[in-house]
């Protein structure tokens, strides 16, 4: 007997939990080991029960399902099930498994279950790549950005986001006092926020501009910036072209 | 066709008219010749009945150069042209008219008529038939700025047919799409209420489609739909959405478009409540003021959201439909203060069948 695949439901509508939980029922391989009403509930089930495979609905309040995959998706196989057939493009290229209609028939549950076990018997891991820039749904700049801190998620609507700044392999987003570390690099950031709203003023800064209070020189060739609660913040000579030509755009 | 031809009470009275200026052109000729009335008028008169068809011919030259698709120099000659050929034909046609008559006993002497004065004669002839033109030049120009306005109104229309389906379409298919799978959870679970749900969904289906047909519809029906639209939801989201309507006295035989509330329902729905962990109420008013009908639609909303993101494309499509039934009589508000976000609709409250 094969392995029992360990699954996690997640969608915000009860019925549709219970359509999924019955349909597995009929698979004895698959164990249910977690239902979630929400995107935070899922991120603290797959970081505690270290799911397989987890059924993912897209329009969720708060954290959609892009998200959520963006916050646990690395080894585990994600299938979507979701009403709107828009999203399933998007979906293949952060590597879902499969994307279940609903709403759905019990073959082509059995079908997507199929690859799902194909998928975790190569032990193929996603790459985060395609996750990151999954956040940005056509291109348009994103209007929050989500976090991951344990089991907790942070959800920073990107107007309450004050800069950004590079740390090693992370990004720190300063948001409101807080400072939330993020697995992402500045390029990654950058392309996702909003350009007539945010510059890179330096390699390892991204600004808000709706908080620069003013630029002043500091030492030779070189400025700072100062923003409304007083931070300081390198600003490089292209950093200051940049920032100009938004400032008068 | 000609359009005094084209309808004989017309053509009569064009006849009459013909007759009445050849009396009076007999009348006023008549003594230069010193020949009575009536024996000018035995000439005058049947030649004014032919030139009166030689002057409808000109239509035709009228449609062979319209003024506003026609060279200039085109229509100038072609004016020029006819009017020299019919003054001509006048002339002609009136001295043998008046040298055949003569042959008639007892109006002997009227080939005296049209014998002399032939530049005078031909003169009258030319401006006669150019007058003729210039009525013709103006029939057509009335009968195409008619059209153009019949044009007008037919594309008026079918923008408000394509209009009144798009709105129909506004009915989400998602919604069908989720409800299906509601019905598909209940169908075991709890089979009474997944049949109660089929005939939910099936009679506000057969509701919006009887009523997206028409016109107007009671706001009693409407509120019916709007209803419906929610009691389908209720079972999807379960104790996360509620909704509360109240509809105050002597609006109800209001008329509106029909299912006008439906985009703003779906709306407060999908942008709304669902946007939320703890869900939420929408909450429908509706209230005369003075003579207008006042619709509120409100719900909660996750204020973490940017702004743009609570409207949704339905409000745009329900201020255009205001825009094509009422003009600028309907508006519509939005605001979002207190943590509610909130649209009202105000218009003309009517109760007859629907005004122009």
């Amino acid at each position: 007997m094969t392995e029992r695949l360990r699954a996690v439901i997640v969608d915000d509508e009860d019925l549709a939990r219970g359509v999924l939980r019955e349909c597995l029922a009929a698979h004895e391989d698959v164990e249910i080991v977690a239902e979630c009403a929400n995107g935070f509930e899922a991120v603290k089930a797959v970081t505690e029960m270290r799911p397989q495979l987890v059924f993912l609905d897209i329009q969720m309040p708060k954290l959609d399902g892009f998200e959520v995959l963006e916050l646990i998706g690395r080894d585990l196989a994600v299938i979507f099930v979701t009403a709107y057939d828009e999203y399933a493009l998007r979906a293949f290229e952060v590597h879902a498994v499969d994307y279940l209609l609903k709403p759905f028939s019990e073959e082509r549950l059995a079908e997507a279950l199929a690859h799902a076990r194909v998928h975790l018997a190569e032990r193929a891991t996603i790459p985060v790549g395609p996750l990151v820039a999954s956040a940005r749904p056509g291109g348009r700049p994103v209007e929050r950005i989500v976090v991951r801190d344990g089991s907790r998620v942070h959800v920073v609507p990107v107007e309450r986001l004050d800069y950004v700044e590079a740390q090693d392999d992370y990004v720190c987003l300063h948001t409101e006092g807080k400072r939330l570390l993020k697995e992402q690099t500045m390029a990654d950031v950058e392309a996702a926020l909003d350009p007539g709203r945010f510059v890179r003023i330096h390699r390892s800064c991204i600004l808000n501009v709706e908080r620069l209070v003013r630029v002043e020189p500091f030492g030779r060739d070189s400025r700072v910036a100062i923003l409304r609660d007083g931070t300081r913040l390198p600003v490089s000579r292209t950093g200051y072209a940049r920032l100009n030509e938004l400032l008068r755009g | 066709m000609q359009p005094v031809l084209a309808r004989s009470p017309r053509l009569a009275l064009y006849l009459a008219a013909c007759l009445a200026v050849g009396g009076l052109l007999s009348a006023a000729i008549a003594g230069r010749s010193g020949l009575s009335v009536a024996r000018t008028a035995a000439v005058v008169l049947p030649l004014a009945l032919v030139f009166g068809f030689v002057c409808l011919s000109s239509w035709y030259v009228c449609r062979a150069t319209p003024l506003r698709t026609s060279p200039t120099a085109m229509v100038a000659g072609n004016i020029a042209g006819s009017t020299l050929f019919a003054g001509a034909l006048w002339l002609a046609l009136g001295r043998a008219f008046a040298w055949a008559a003569a042959r008639i006993p007892g109006l002997a002497g009227v080939d005296r008529l049209f014998s002399s004065d032939a530049p005078l004669l031909f003169a009258v002839g030319a401006l006669v038939y150019l007058l003729s033109l210039a009525a013709h030049y103006v029939v057509l120009g009335v009968d195409e700025a008619q059209a153009t306005e019949q044009r007008a109104l037919e594309v008026q229309l079918m923008a408000r047919e394509a209009e009144l389906k798009a709105l129909r379409a506004q009915i989400e298919p998602h919604f069908l799409f989720n409800s299906l799978n509601s019905i598909s959870a209940l169908t075991t679970a709890d089979p009474a209420g997944a049949r109660r749900m089929c005939s939910l969904l099936g009679e506000f289906l057969r509701a919006s489609l009887k009523f997206g047909a028409r016109e107007r519809i009671p706001l009693a029906d409407e509120l019916a739909l709007v209803q419906a639209f929610f009691d389908i939801e209720r079972v999807r989201f379960g104790s996360r959405l509620c909704f509360e309507q109240a509809a105050e006295d002597g609006v109800r035989e209001c008329l509106v478009p029909p299912l006008l509330l439906q985009p703003l329902a779906e709306n407060a729905v999908n942008h709304g409540v669902a946007e939320r962990l703890e869900g939420g109420t929408v909450r429908l008013h509706a209230a005369r003021a003075g003579d207008m009908l006042r619709i509120v639609m409100e719900n909660a909303f996750d204020a973490d959201r940017p702004r743009e993101a609570r409207r949704g494309v339905g409000l745009d499509n329900v201020r255009r439909r205001l825009a094509t039934h009422y003009g600028g009589r309907a508006t519509l508000g939005v605001n979002d203060e207190d943590g509610r976000f909130r649209v009202t609709i105000s218009l003309p409250a009517s109760r007859e069948a629907s005004p122009p």
